[in-house]
């Protein structure tokens, strides 16, 4: 199942949430929450797919203030797998209540720092053996750190402040390679014909789709087109 | 051995990290001569406060010989900024899988020639190796590593070359900087430890990383005579007699006679004279 661009999905609120869910079903979690904070607007945005009762608890009792996923994650680069929480005080208190609530404790949490003082966090969640666990976080980690700066790269970019310094700005080399892909060449011919190794075209291609705001490259080549970055090929 | 550090058990490890930030002044600093800043002999920069990872590389006595730290380019990072010049005014590769790598250093005074254990060599290679695959471990796929001209070589020679440049290279202090890219592949992670010839993890837990880095402190003089009173008569014999020793038995028998006369010092003085008569020696 491809992942639906979230820009293209309709409605504003909803389609985070359904984001969330598309997440869930493609990397076999059971949960996914998504929250992010933005110096501009000083407030933390939060998406998730729990349930309402525990998403009333956890705003009743101001949760979001001593949530070590949120609170200990932001000091990682690499994403936190909330194993590393469990001494924290604060993960007993918080996870004792999501277990009230029938939500598991094994999960993980990746921070996403953006370029102005922003930060994210994706966290998604899975009841399962701890062998199924690891297995199933080394097999969809690397793809999961791809959505978590695509979820948070949308929302921050709702915001009109951030939304206009978050414009794309792409290299010279980036935007060469994303003509040569509207110019139908694969990322092998590209290589060639620009003498670099394949590896490099692809790394810059994952950098123009997210710069982009896209998951895939047909999507990051029309958006280059329509904001005047590249030619129609 | 390697021991990775980050925001979440830095608190754990001050020590470590003052001795990393006494080693890159005098990589940095000294042997490089870049304008960085260094202060209480210690080089810390702007990004250090940004919660960065450090992968850090102990020698067996529990010296910081290696290091080098990472950010996400999702977010503020040395190519974006101080950098810049490398990349020509262009704007940085931003990816949520590509890490960048900065401060790659070697201790190059402490650390030996050749290929065997607390070599030049072997530090470089295991730091890389606790690099790559933490990083893969994290989910990146690329990390794009600042170096000089001659950590770019020591790469290449040990089964790791760069597989592109981005940017050109650009004069800096003594030497120049360049950005390379490195894949964090299982390929690159074993061809790595077969050149280095390392197979077992490199990875210490917090309690070992913490038991290594401590033990070197208890040989030091400091410990031995750590209340830096000048020696008593009876000590400065038991030195002399320490250091007159020629054999394993009369080292044996200097043994016994502090043991014998133990009423004599105080039981720190005691430990001090059996375990570490040596030190001791170098102090008196």
């Amino acid at each position: 199942m491809e992942i639906i661009d979230l820009s293209t999905l309709p409605g504003s609120e909803t389609r985070y949430t359904e984001f969330l869910k598309q997440v869930c079903e493609k990397f076999n979690m059971d949960h996914a929450a998504y929250a992010g904070m933005n110096p501009s607007e000083g407030k933390v945005a939060g998406h998730v797919t729990y349930n309402d009762d525990w998403k009333e608890h956890y705003q009743k009792h101001d949760l979001v203030m001593i949530d070590p996923t949120l609170h200990i994650a932001k000091r990682s680069i690499a994403p936190v797998d909330w194993g590393r929480l469990e001494r924290s005080p604060n993960f007993q208190r918080v996870f004792r209540d999501a277990h009230d609530f029938g939500l598991p404790s094994q999960g993980v949490t990746i921070p996403v720092r953006g370029p102005y003082g922003d930060i994210g966090f994706l966290s998604v969640t899975r009841d399962c053996s701890k062998e199924e666990w690891r297995k199933l976080y080394a097999h969809v980690i690397s793809d999961l750190q791809g959505m978590a700066v695509h979820m948070h790269d949308n929302v921050i970019t709702s915001d009109d402040f951030t939304g206009a310094l978050y414009h794309p700005n792409l290299s010279t080399r980036e935007a060469e390679i994303l003509q040569w892909v509207a110019a139908g060449k694969s990322q092998q011919d590209i290589g060639d014909i620009l003498s670099i190794s394949h590896r490099t075209v692809e790394v810059h291609l994952r950098s123009s789709r997210e710069k982009l705001c896209a998951l895939t490259t047909p999507q990051a080549v029309g958006r280059a087109i329509a904001v005047g970055l590249i030619g129609t090929g | 051995m390697i021991i990775v550090v980050d925001g979440l058990n830095r608190h754990l490890f001050s020590d470590v990290l003052d001795e990393m930030f006494e080693l890159r002044a005098r990589v940095f600093g000294e042997r490089l001569g870049w304008d960085v800043k260094i202060e209480d002999g210690k080089e810390i920069d702007e990004f250090d406060g940004l919660d960065p990872t450090y992968v850090i590389g102990f020698d067996d006595a529990g010296n910081v010989v290696a290091a080098v730290r990472a950010l996400q380019t999702t977010g503020p990072h040395m190519l974006a900024d101080v950098f810049s010049a490398i990349l020509d005014g262009e704007p940085p590769i931003r990816s949520a899988t590509l890490w960048e790598s900065t401060r790659f250093c070697v201790d190059t005074q402490r650390l030996t020639r050749g290929k065997g254990e607390n070599s030049l060599s072997y530090a470089t290679c295991e730091l890389m190796i606790g690099s790559l695959e933490y990083a893969k471990a994290a989910g990146v796929q690329d990390i794009v590593t600042v170096i000089d001209p001659v950590m770019d070589r020591v790469l290449k020679r040990s089964a790791c070359a760069p597989y592109d440049y981005v940017g050109r290279t650009v004069p800096m202090g003594k030497v120049s900087a360049l950005a390379a890219l490195v894949d964090c592949t299982d390929e690159r992670i074993a061809s790595l430890r077969e050149f280095a010839d390392i197979q077992e993890n490199v990875f210490l837990e917090e309690e070992e990383a913490l038991a290594l880095f401590n033990s070197k402190k208890k040989v030091g003089p400091n410990v031995a005579n750590r209340d830096h009173q000048p020696l008593t008569e009876l000590e400065k014999y038991f030195v002399e007699q320490m250091h007159s020793a020629r054999t394993k038995e009369e080292v044996g028998d200097v043994l016994k006679l502090i043991e014998a006369l133990s009423d004599r010092f105080t039981p720190e003085q005691k430990t001090a004279l059996l375990s570490t008569p040596r030190a001791f020696a170098h102090e008196a």
